[in-house]
């Protein structure tokens, strides 16, 4: 992975909450992310299964995180992400972004991302793609 | 030449390999392989998924030095070990069941679905249920927002089973179920009674469950309850089958999901072979004898990335089986050793250009035939992405009817057997599982897989093991690594109805206005002491069913009775 030297300019590491919502008990890409966002370097906390969008937001704003990763593929993004979005906002995280990975429909990508989700990475992905994103969006501290 | 030993002699590792093919081998590859390749970069790591190196040929001497011995290690189809074959004609007299796995939105969307694929030629429909049915919550749950219908069909009740099944006798087909695998005693007791109320009694049709709680917590996600009351639970499904329908197979122990996630098919059979062990000691120290157990459960194997590794995989796990059933639980009739297989075809699939998937999961599922599985679903191209829709569920149930069909692929029993590369691989596979038994077995059984985080360790290794293989181009896929193309998936991915939804919804609150609200609190408190006591239970279970209780009203009470799991947080 090319990801070798991207904190040496950082104070502070990337820190990102990947989270599973809802029912869908398909973790496996999910951990995998997690696993190599590690690997890069970053600070990752994962969730577990079936927590609810309140359960996500708590624990995001706890630990203080830049990103919330939500993997999704039972096809329940469209409920669940705006949600998501709002109740971070209610809290006062509106500086915590939100990615998405998993079964995202072409036409859903653009709704996501109106209603607040950053960026959608598609099953397949491959973890190098994830990583640059994220090194080139979360802002230096 | 005849590859095999004379008959009755056992080999042994250090017997002395046939002089002249061993030698004749090593002549070969210095003489004639290494020169006319020398300078040829391998195109590919020539190893399997699992691990296993593979090697340019293979020869008797590759048998002699594992010690094959035909007698001892294949025999006959029908006949111990039953390494070719778990039934003697197989697919030439007894043809594997060309099966579906179906289901979305409600259950009158479902059933015109159903009888679509009756029509195309199904032989057997297990239904998908969707996640909040699965995971033991009714339709208006909370936790269901958004999941109703979405990924199977929403049964909440009695009801909804008759309407699912309406126009479809339970006998009209060579058999019926559904996953069920944190609900058991209740798609048990929902199969029951849909018999009866269609006046067909329990022996003229078959239901099959998978009822394979323990794979749950490690990999495919619909666990409840903490790991020991599942799996009794599940167990008390099998015993009452013993009891009352032993022509059911109440649970199909799974290696798919356990593969899928990272395990590798190996270790992942080695995991589902443990699970299958923790079932079997909870109904033998309830009285049950392995000869009535054994014959009613099945395994669920899964290899998706090497074709000649499933043959392989299946053949060693048949052997396994057998030997376990009758050296270690001392079994004493065929069909209490003859390891009956559920597989479901897959091959890489891939988001990209769907249709390729089509002759992905063909090949997959061939070498599933090949094996000699007996009951056998084709995942639809899209499958990936969205649940099938009716044309792509009739590509998958037509490749079953070609294979089964044309090619001649069918009409010799396990035409592979003897081929030295297979007979290797399959040695070689049986190592590799019973090694990650005897792996399982000193950390301490399958409870210990899912509680001391083995289980979750292998799996996350190995996909990110996949993950890096794909990456870098060292296992190739087609349209993802090789001639790269987008993801596509397609707007209708997982779309659930929300009509069905909607229609779903208010069937529940009619039937439970219309249901005899004293009948249902007695029945739902029977559960719930037979529950307490540590009686089978499926008989409470089946009255409250009968009685429209729901789902997520029996779950309720074995949530409230031993807690729920605690998910991990470990990657």
């Amino acid at each position: 992975m090319s990801v070798s030297n991207l904190e040496v300019s950082r104070t502070r590491k990337i820190r990102i909450l990947i989270a599973k919502i809802g029912l869908d008990g398909h973790d496996v890409g999910a951990r995998v992310v997690a696993r190599g966002l590690l690997d890069a370097g970053m600070e990752v906390i994962y969730t577990g299964l079936r927590r609810t969008n309140e359960d996500v937001v708590r624990a995001a704003v706890e630990e203080d995180v830049d990103w919330v990763g939500v993997s999704i593929l039972s096809g329940a993004h469209r409920v669940l992400l705006p949600r998501l979005r709002a109740l971070l906002d209610e809290s006062g995280a509106n500086d915590i972004r939100i990615l998405a990975g998993g079964i995202i429909p072409q036409e859903d990508i653009p709704v996501l991302q109106a209603k607040g989700v950053d960026k959608i990475f598609l099953s397949g992905t491959p973890i190098a793609e994830i990583v640059d994103y994220l090194v080139k969006e979360t802002p230096h501290v | 030449m005849n590859i095999f030993k004379p008959s009755g002699t056992f080999a042994s590792a250090d017997n002395e390999p046939a002089p002249d093919v061993a030698a004749e081998t090593a002549r070969w590859k210095e003489e004639t392989f290494a020169p006319a390749t020398a300078g040829v970069k391998d195109r590919k790591k020539f190893v399997t998924d699992t691990g296993l190196p593979v090697e340019p040929l293979y020869t008797p001497s590759d048998l002699d030095a594992t010690g094959f011995d035909y007698l001892r290690d294949l025999g006959f189809p029908g006949e111990y070990p039953f390494t070719r074959g778990d039934r003697p004609g197989m697919n030439r007299t007894d043809p594997f069941v060309v099966s579906a796995y179906s289901g979305f939105g409600d259950a009158e969307a479902c059933n015109k679905r159903f009888r679509k694929l009756i029509e195309f030629g199904t032989e057997q429909i297990l239904v998908a249920l969707d996640l909040p049915t699965q995971c033991g919550y009714d339709s208006d749950h909370e936790m269901a927002t958004a999941e109703v219908g979405s990924v199977g069909v929403a049964i909440d009740t009695l009801a909804d089973m008759e309407l699912l099944f309406h126009g479809i006798p339970a006998d009209s087909i060579k058999r019926i179920g559904t996953l069920g695998n944190s609900i058991g005693p209740i798609v048990l007791a929902l199969y029951a009674a849909l018999g009866e109320k269609q006046g067909i009694d329990w022996s003229r049709y078959t239901v099959n469950l998978q009822n394979d709680p323990l794979k749950e917590y490690i990999a495919r996600g619909t666990q409840i309850l903490p790991p020991d009351p599942a799996a009794r639970l599940a167990s008390d499904a099998v015993a009452w089958c013993v009891e009352h329908a032993p022509n059911w197979s109440p649970m199909t122990v799974c290696v798919n999901h356990i593969n899928a996630g990272g395990a590798g098919s190996s270790m992942g059979t080695a995991i589902a072979l443990a699970n299958a062990r923790h079932y079997i000691d909870l109904l033998l120290a309830k009285g049950y004898t392995i000869d009535q157990v054994a014959p009613l459960l099945h395994m669920f194997p899964d290899e998706r990335h090497d074709f000649f590794v499933s043959i392989a995989n299946l053949r060693a796990l048949r052997r396994i089986w057998a030997r376990m059933m009758k050296e270690q639980y001392g079994a004493t009739t065929p069909e209490a050793m003859a390891c009956r297989t559920t597989v479901y075809g897959h091959g890489q699939e891939a988001l990209a250009e769907p249709l390729n998937n089509i002759p992905r999961t063909a090949f997959g599922t061939l070498a599933y035939v090949l094996g000699g599985a007996s009951y056998v679903y084709l995942a639809g191209y899209d499958e990936a992405v969205s649940t099938p829709n009716e044309n792509s569920a009739r590509v998958a149930l037509r490749t079953l009817q070609i294979i089964a069909n044309e090619h001649g692929f069918t009409d010799t029993v396990d035409p592979l057997g003897g081929s030295y590369f297979v007979e290797s691989l399959t040695g070689q596979v049986e190592r590799q599982i019973l090694d990650g038994l005897a792996q399982i077995e000193q950390i301490g059984g399958a409870l210990a897989v899912i509680g001391k985080g083995f289980g979750r360790r292998v799996m996350t290794e190995g996909a990110v093991r996949r993950q890096r293989a794909i990456d870098s181009g060292e296992r190739p896929w087609v349209t993802v690594n090789m001639w790269p193309q987008k993801p596509d998936v397609p707007n209708t991915a997982f779309r659930g109805d929300e009509k069905a939804a909607e229609r779903q919804l208010a069937r529940l609150a009619r039937v439970k206005a219309a249901r005899d609200a004293a009948r249902v609190k007695a029945a739902l408190a029977e559960v719930d002491r037979a529950t307490a006591e540590g009686r089978n239970v499926v008989p409470s279970v089946l009255e409250a069913v009968r009685a429209y209780a729901s789902v997520g009203e029996i779950v309720d009470l074995w949530r409230r009775r031993f807690g729920s799991f605690v998910p991990s947080t470990d990657f």
